[in-house]
């Protein structure tokens, strides 16, 4: 018996470091990273500018900002002693709450001296200035993508079931998307056709994990797996001969009547595609659905304890086939939304986001909100990854295409630490 | 008689039954898939409404098709029946007759070494999904050191397969030491590190030391001959099942001692099979995650070295990319094999023949090779979900058999 328990105590985890110390850690990390690199890996003389009207303006710009010019090395000093100075705080204060916003912020300057240092002039680049209002914008599209696919895994995991299908239904759904668009030019119908693929996967899915019980993270990668086959054998039996059916173009954009002319705000928030005013009012609705209704309540019982669930009277494995359904639904708009951006399928058209909108889903901690602010920092890692290269960065482009996986990595086993998913998340439910 | 029927009720009732029931069913979606994309089949079918003789013309149609398609499979991937008959005839031209045999048998090595590895992470407990990143790292390597190194072949050769394992263990390795340190999820890990694999090949075949010099395209430089596994049959046979072979099977022993006899791997089934019981009776997690980690890392990296050094000797940007990817497969084949790793052998030969047959039927009728993985898939799609395929073929239910996979999410 003593052997036991000296066992026992053997193997308990050691004390470790905290998650706000190594949240603090590597935020000190990358502020001395900010401040060699960029800070002084620029020549001393070199100036940066940024500008802020907008790219793609209708004709009429209603509003123009000058330019302003920073001088490179001090400014991403500063960016780096900022982000330094907040690791140290956290380090110091070991502050409860907001540990994520302050990470946050230091993400921001480290984005924000990235580009200072790529628009330097005399740097390698032709392009000596940024245009923020357009790296916004450019962040902001692959971030609705990603917090489509999010939010169908807030969907799913909250009531129990673990969906990995979500690159699956996001290439389905860009897949008929794509179609529908080309033939009927209508994104509404496309839209409609991603609702209806993204259900059918979600409910193939719900089938084998509820009615079969097989283990949920399998069944849906080799679903994920199976769908992207589908696709690529698709493009190459239908598309290639047929290239008619892949050409479509991405959706326009709906300016809000004088709130698109707000300077930056105007065309970051309010001059976007149908998908992106359709993600902003699912976050809320989910996020109200799921903590203020009795829906919400009941969902979450079944995803935290389907026994207890099922003996006040839920239908536990109808919740989760609900659940897992509408799921799908999101996912598979969400990859409408993908085609909507990129303006053309292929079949590598996910390149993997739907896994980095799992990522984002842990790191939101299952909350809609949460998920939000994943998906902007992943939605801007994707964007830097395929833009920087138009400053010339010495740094070959596979390299800077690795940025958000690399990102997620970090992600995953550095910020979160040990997150608590919902209780039976994954778990099959067996009636008894 | 009564022997008969209690031999035939054990034979409906074995998991190997269940395999072939579950192959079938693949068959079948694949069937569909062609169906539904064939156009001269969907034109067929749409006559239906036109002419009376349709249903008929209709179902001949969409036999023809399916039909060719599978028998381009077969006849790819086992053996032809025509050019057999014809060296049975004329003795000659045994070549040809053997070569769907011997590509299968080339396509099965690296294919079951991966899978053995994934398989050793399943039965842990553990989901390595980076395969295919893991054997992408080492083919690199394994070619760095390959054709660079002016060494005799008994110290090239193994020194070319080690710098494989080192590239697939120090890749395995991350994920498993961050899952065991930080708690991040190996899913997800692993994952990351394919696409992140996927654009280092890249990376390396367009930089100095590895690629092809005098050449800007993706194409790495070619092993050097004492760095090749060779061909079982001589260079001059034309077939190209090498000695690699052999390192498949004697992983195959190999990985089998482990699981079954050895303490770590007792260890490592233990964690797979009740986590909780294995901590309470003094199992280290943290070392069972990472030495499976490093072994399922090591056995991808040996994989991808051995797919290089026994059948294409050089690399480029489509190495194991899209249907080549045997990591991806390697899933399926573990799956199939019931992570044991016999049955994993099997397993490797079935979905290596699919995927030489996909490509024959590629060639011949012009079907994509993604179909065969479509099968891949659908058959562990079954496979996954035993109850399915007992219902379907009004199997009795049984507990034994199925996968055994704990189902866990996201909370370990």
């Amino acid at each position: 018996m003593t052997t036991t328990l000296a066992n026992i105590s053997e193997t308990a985890p050691r004390r470790r470091l905290q998650r706000d110390q190594v949240i603090g850690l590597l935020m000190v990390a990358l502020g001395l990273f900010t401040a060699w690199a960029f800070g002084l890996g620029a020549a001393g003389r070199s100036q940066s500018q940024f500008t802020f009207d907008p790219v793609n303006a209708s004709g009429t710009v209603p509003w123009h900002l000058g330019a302003l010019t920073l001088p490179t090395r001090v400014s991403c000093l500063l960016a780096g002693a900022l982000i330094i100075a907040g690791g140290v705080e956290i380090l110091w204060r070991r502050p409860r709450r907001a540990l994520l916003a302050r990470f946050g912020g230091g993400a921001v300057l480290f984005f924000l001296a990235i580009l200072t240092w790529a628009s330097r002039t005399h740097g390698p680049s032709q392009v000596s200035f940024v245009n923020l209002t357009s790296v916004l914008v450019g962040g902001i599209a692959p971030a609705v993508v990603l917090t489509y696919g999010s939010l169908s895994g807030v969907l799913c995991e909250r009531a129990g079931v673990v969906n990995i299908a979500i690159e699956g239904q996001f290439l389905a759904g860009a897949f008929l998307g794509s179609l529908i668009d080309s033939v009927t030019h209508n994104f509404f119908f496309a839209t409609l056709g991603g609702v209806v693929v993204g259900a059918g996967l979600g409910a193939i899915l719900a089938f084998f994990a509820l009615r079969y019980q097989s283990d949920q993270i399998i069944a849906g990668v080799v679903l994920a797996s199976l769908v992207i086959s589908l696709g690529s054998y698709l493009n190459l039996q239908v598309l290639t001969p047929y290239p008619q059916y892949n050409a479509g173009s991405p959706a326009p954009n709906l300016m809000i009547p004088l709130l698109g002319k707000i300077p930056i705000l105007g065309p970051v928030l309010f001059d976007e595609n149908g998908f992106f005013y359709l993600v902003v009012a699912l976050v809320l609705l989910i996020s109200f659905g799921l903590f203020r209704t009795r829906w919400g309540l009941r969902v979450r019982a079944v995803g935290e304890h389907p026994k207890a669930a099922a003996s006040v009277g839920i239908d536990v494995i109808r919740t989760r086939y609900v659940n897992v359904i509408l799921g799908g639904v999101v996912a598979g708009v969400g990859g409408v939304a993908l085609f909507a951006w990129q303006g053309q399928f292929q079949p590598g058209i996910t390149s993997g986001y739907g896994y980095i909108a799992l990522a984002g889903l842990i790191f939101g901690r299952w909350r809609p909100s949460g998920v939000v602010v994943a998906a902007l920092l992943f939605g801007m890692s994707v964007y830097l990854a395929n833009n920087l290269q138009t400053y010339q960065v010495p740094v070959s482009t596979s390299i800077l295409l690795m940025f958000p996986y690399v990102v997620t990595i970090f992600v995953v086993s550095g910020l979160i630490g040990r997150v608590r998913a919902p209780a039976a998340d994954g778990i099959p439910y067996k009636r008894d | 008689m009564r022997r008969l029927l209690r031999w035939w009720r054990g034979l409906y009732e074995s998991p190997v039954l269940l395999t072939a029931f579950a192959v079938v069913l693949g068959l079948v979606v694949g069937m569909f898939v062609i169906i539904f994309t064939t156009t001269p089949v969907l034109d067929a079918w749409r006559s239906v409404l036109n002419s009376w003789g349709g249903p008929g013309h209709a179902l001949k149609t969409t036999l023809d098709h399916v039909g060719a398609a599978y028998r381009a499979m077969f006849n790819g991937a086992i053996i032809d029946p025509s050019t057999l008959w014809h060296s049975l005839n004329t003795g000659q031209g045994w070549t040809q007759t053997l070569t769907p045999l011997s590509e299968t048998l080339t396509y099965a090595t690296p294919l079951t070494i991966a899978s053995i590895g994934v398989g050793i992470t399943f039965q842990t407990g553990l989901f390595n999904i980076g395969a295919n990143g893991q054997a992408i790292i080492g083919g690199i390597i394994g070619v760095a050191i390959g054709s660079s190194l002016h060494l005799p072949t008994i110290i090239l050769m193994p020194l070319t397969l080690l710098a494989g394992i080192a590239g697939g263990i120090i890749t395995g390795a991350i994920p498993g030491l961050l899952k065991a340190f930080t708690g991040a999820h190996e899913v997800i890990v692993t994952l990351m590190f394919n696409y992140v694999a996927n654009l280092s090949l890249i990376f390396a075949l367009l930089s100095t030391p590895l690629q092809q010099p005098g050449q800007g395209n993706d194409i790495s430089r070619t092993l050097r001959p004492g760095a090749l596994l060779s061909p079982l049959f001589g260079t001059t046979s034309g077939l190209r099942v090498n000695w690699g072979l052999f390192i498949a099977a004697a992983i195959v022993v190999l990985a089998w001692w482990f699981l079954e006899r050895s303490s770590l791997g007792f260890e490592f089934r233990v964690s797979g099979a009740n986590p909780h019981a294995a901590r309470v009776s003094g199992i280290n997690p943290r070392k069972v995650t990472i030495y499976a980690f490093l072994i399922s890392g090591g056995l991808a990296g040996l994989a991808g070295i051995t797919q290089v050094a026994g059948t294409t000797h050089y690399i480029d940007g489509g190495f194991l990319v899209g249907s080549a990817g045997i990591g991806f497969t390697a899933i399926t084949v573990s799956l199939l094999g019931r992570n044991r790793p016999i049955g994993i052998m099997w397993g490797a030969l079935l979905f290596a023949a699919l995927g030489v047959g996909g490509r024959a039927m590629q060639a011949t009728t012009g079907i994509p090779l993604d179909l065969a993985t479509i099968i891949q898939y659908a058959i562990v799609l079954f496979i996954a979900t035993p109850v399915l395929v007992e219902e379907i073929f009004r199997m009795r239910a049984r507990s034994a058999g199925g996968l055994q996979l704990a189902s866990q999410g996201w909370n370990t």
